[in-house]
């Protein structure tokens, strides 16, 4: 059993027999591992004191005992309601953190499409992965992402070569089961489009029950010059659950990053989004929409991180809160020194539904050039009585007013997501929201 | 059909703020009633709380819709009896498409009513037949509530609504402030042809222009948050020549009545 303690000490111990028992699988990932262990060793973990956590209570996270996910033996119910009908034949499926060729496919993607489980072609010595692997997370000094580079082991590849450009999203699913014990999961995606290549991703984490895990998935992505990738993130951990994510993206000449990060489940989750620019003319997205309520906790810390002349990022991050759910959110925008002729949006709109309900946001601009236009801000606003009034006179009842409302709010970043599917979900888990809050109401 | 009886208003939040101060009021059956009066004199709170508005507290007297007091009906429930208001400032609600909120309206005043509800194929032809009321386009449904609507567009908005949702009393709150002469017929032209199906309208307004237009049975000034003057339409053109002032003595005298 691993145990996160603040002092690491009892933790590393196990993390450390844990690399012994793994040795030999494939030198390439037990050097990585250890790499990440070492880390792990020299971090210190998070803790509330500290300016960028402060917000954040991760007691659950260092007290309680979790068991590593992918040694736990649990039979797998039906999963296939949770498939995407777009990507019938381009699927990368994990339960438990571990890959099930069972339930994957990729008949849909072009043959030049390499698509594979990391673990698995670690042991082949892929040579993209070697060279890759790790390059874009940009989280130094972050323990969460040593940790999870610590025990890598399954999770998603996907190869985009020159020119190809593919049609069906690819949905990487992480299913997480009821278990008998607190596990913990580490899930690993690496992406790389390159040049003139396009490709949807869809990144969706699904809790099957409401038991007690953690997971810490780190994402990366690649995209070479003029490379055009789509990336929608979906978070409905079990409500028990702890999830601290890490997204890091590297951006070419002419490419353009855009994503969308959806945020409804765990009771305490931590996106942490960076998009570092690598050359001049770019444009990415950084979208977000939370959806929460009872004691749920949602924080994303981003970094867009200007580094060359001509780009344009736009990040809206809305969020939804109600019950005694608080939402964080820090957004970094750096523009260094040479970077001139940047455009960058930033705004953080908040929805509160309930007087208990909580919200702390900060836009950060850290500006070093002078040809600039960031426009940045953040409202904190509740559901107008005025438009609750008008449509209730149209004879919409409470509930109906309000999801409409909801749903209007939400659309924005909903619309913009290409994948049909994913956004009749999405319509689908506001409408699931507004029934909630209503019953919390007439219970309150 | 509505009996508005010595209704005393004031603002929720602030119970010294006194709006309403005694209003009286009978609007009948398929009558068309006028309500004018100057700003401020309370002509759009008698509207909202009619509809029930929660932002004001009746303190005194009752609201009878065909018999029965509505004060403790919430705004969706009078709006299922068949009550309607048409906004002096129509509310945009960016990201709603008209049909979305009509279709959920219509049915569920349908459902409440014991009516049929419509599947979204007969609502659909339903709809594009009422379009007709006030000349709109059908292209207008796909828009977002008021959205971007120009002043005009929004007043036309309302008397869309009103037409598709068929109530059996309207207020229509200042509906012809803001229309160019086109508009105004067109939107006086549908409130029209609406009153003929049997339903009451009370047009709230301080021109007596829309008045060339619809023919009311009955005329009422309203002044300092009461009702101080009711008559035939020859009422309203007698506002448009010689103003309020000839009433003003009328609110006071009726004030200081009251104070004694
Ligand atoms: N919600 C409110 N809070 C405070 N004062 C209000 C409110 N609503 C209306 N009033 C006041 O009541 C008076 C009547 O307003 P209103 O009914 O809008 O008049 P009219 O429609 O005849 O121009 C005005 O003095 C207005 O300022
Ligand atoms: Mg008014």
């Amino acid at each position: 059993m691993a145990k996160l303690k603040q002092s690491n000490q009892s933790f590393l111990q196990d993390l450390l027999s844990f690399q012994g028992s793994l040795n030999g699988k494939s030198q390439f990932l037990d050097e990585v591992r250890l790499k990440g262990a070492e880390e792990v060793k020299n971090i210190p973990f998070p803790h509330r004191k500290d300016e960028d956590w402060r917000f954040i209570s991760l007691r659950d996270l260092y007290t309680d005992d979790y068991e590593l996910a992918t040694r736990l033996d649990v039979s797998v119910p039906d999963i296939s309601e949770h498939y995407l009908p777009e990507s019938e034949g381009s699927r990368m499926v994990f339960v438990n953190g571990v890959y099930s060729e069972e339930h994957s496919q990729a008949e849909a993607l072009p043959d030049e499409v390499e698509i594979g489980n990391i673990a698995d072609l670690a042991s082949e010595d892929h040579p993209l992965l070697k060279e890759h692997l790790g390059k874009y997370g940009n989280f130094e000094d972050d323990v969460f992402s040593s940790f999870n580079t610590a025990f890598l082991d399954d999770g998603a590849f996907i190869h985009v070569p020159k020119g190809v450009k593919v049609d069906a999203p690819i949905h990487l699913l992480f299913v997480q089961t009821e278990a008998d014990v607190n596990y913990f999961a580490t899930s690993r995606c690496l992406v790389l489009a390159d040049e003139s290549s396009e490709v949807t991703i869809v990144e969706d984490y699904i809790g099957l029950g409401d038991n007690k895990y953690f997971n810490l998935p780190v994402f990366e992505v690649n995209l070479e010059e003029e490379a055009y990738v789509k990336h929608t993130k979906i978070q409905r951990e079990s409500k028990e659950a702890i999830h601290l994510a890490r997204t890091g993206a590297f951006v070419a000449k002419h490419a353009n990053y855009e994503s969308y990060t959806i945020t409804r489940g765990a009771k305490l989750s931590r996106n942490e989004p960076r998009i570092s620019q690598r050359d001049e003319e770019v444009e990415f997205t950084v979208d977000g929409l939370v959806l929460i309520d009872g004691d749920q906790v949602s924080d994303t810390h981003s970094v867009m991180d200007h580094r060359f002349s001509h780009a344009e990022s736009h990040q809206l991050h809305k969020c939804v809160i109600n019950g005694k759910a608080h939402s964080v959110f820090n957004g970094k925008i750096f523009v260094r020194k040479d970077a001139q002729k940047i455009d960058s949006f930033q705004e953080n709109r908040n929805l509160l539904l309930s007087r208990k309900g909580l919200v702390n946001t900060k836009p950060q601009l850290e500006i070093f050039a002078d040809d600039v236009v960031c426009t940045h801000g953040a409202t904190i606003g509740q559901l107008e009585e005025e438009e609750m009034f008008y449509l209730k006179s149209r004879g919409l009842n409470d509930q109906q007013a309000r999801e409409l409302l909801i749903y209007a709010f939400a659309l924005e970043t909903i619309e913009n997501i290409s994948v049909e599917s994913v956004q009749k979900l999405l319509v689908d888990e506001v409408h699931k929201f507004t029934e909630r809050q209503l019953d919390s109401q007439l219970t309150a | 059909m509505l009996e508005v009886k010595d209704l005393h208003v004031c603002v929720e939040e602030d119970p010294s703020e006194k709006i309403l101060k005694g209003v009286n009021l009978t609007i009948g059956k398929g009558e068309i009633h006028a309500i004018m009066g100057p700003n401020g004199s309370g002509k759009s709170t008698l509207s909202k709380v009619v509809a029930g508005h929660e932002a004001y507290e009746v303190t005194q007297g009752d609201i009878l819709f065909e018999g029965e007091s509505i004060l403790d009906l919430d705004p969706d429930e009078r709006a299922h009896k068949g009550l309607f208001l048409a906004f002096q400032y129509p509310v945009e609600v960016p990201g709603v498409t008209n049909k979305t909120l009509l279709r959920q309206a219509y049915n569920t005043i349908a459902k409440e009513q014991g009516r049929e509800e419509l599947d979204p194929i007969e609502f659909e032809d339903y709809i594009n037949e009422r379009l007709n009321v006030v000349d709109m386009k059908p292209e207008f449904l796909d828009r977002s509530v008021n959205a971007g609507f120009s002043g005009g567009e929004k007043k036309r908005n309302e008397i869309f609504q009103m037409a598709v949702l068929n109530p059996k009393l309207s207020f229509l709150d200042e509906t012809d402030s803001g229309l160019d002469i086109d508009a105004l017929k067109i939107v006086a032209n549908g409130i029209n042809q609406i009153a003929d199906e049997e339903k009451s309208v009370v047009m709230v307004t301080h021109y007596q222009r829309i008045l060339d237009y619809i023919q009311p049975d009955h005329v009422h000034v309203m002044l300092d948050g009461k009702v101080v003057k009711s008559g035939d339409k020859d009422l309203a053109l007698k506002l448009e020549e010689q103003g309020y002032d000839w009433l003003t003595d009328l609110a006071s005298v009726s004030v200081n009545g009251e104070q004694n």
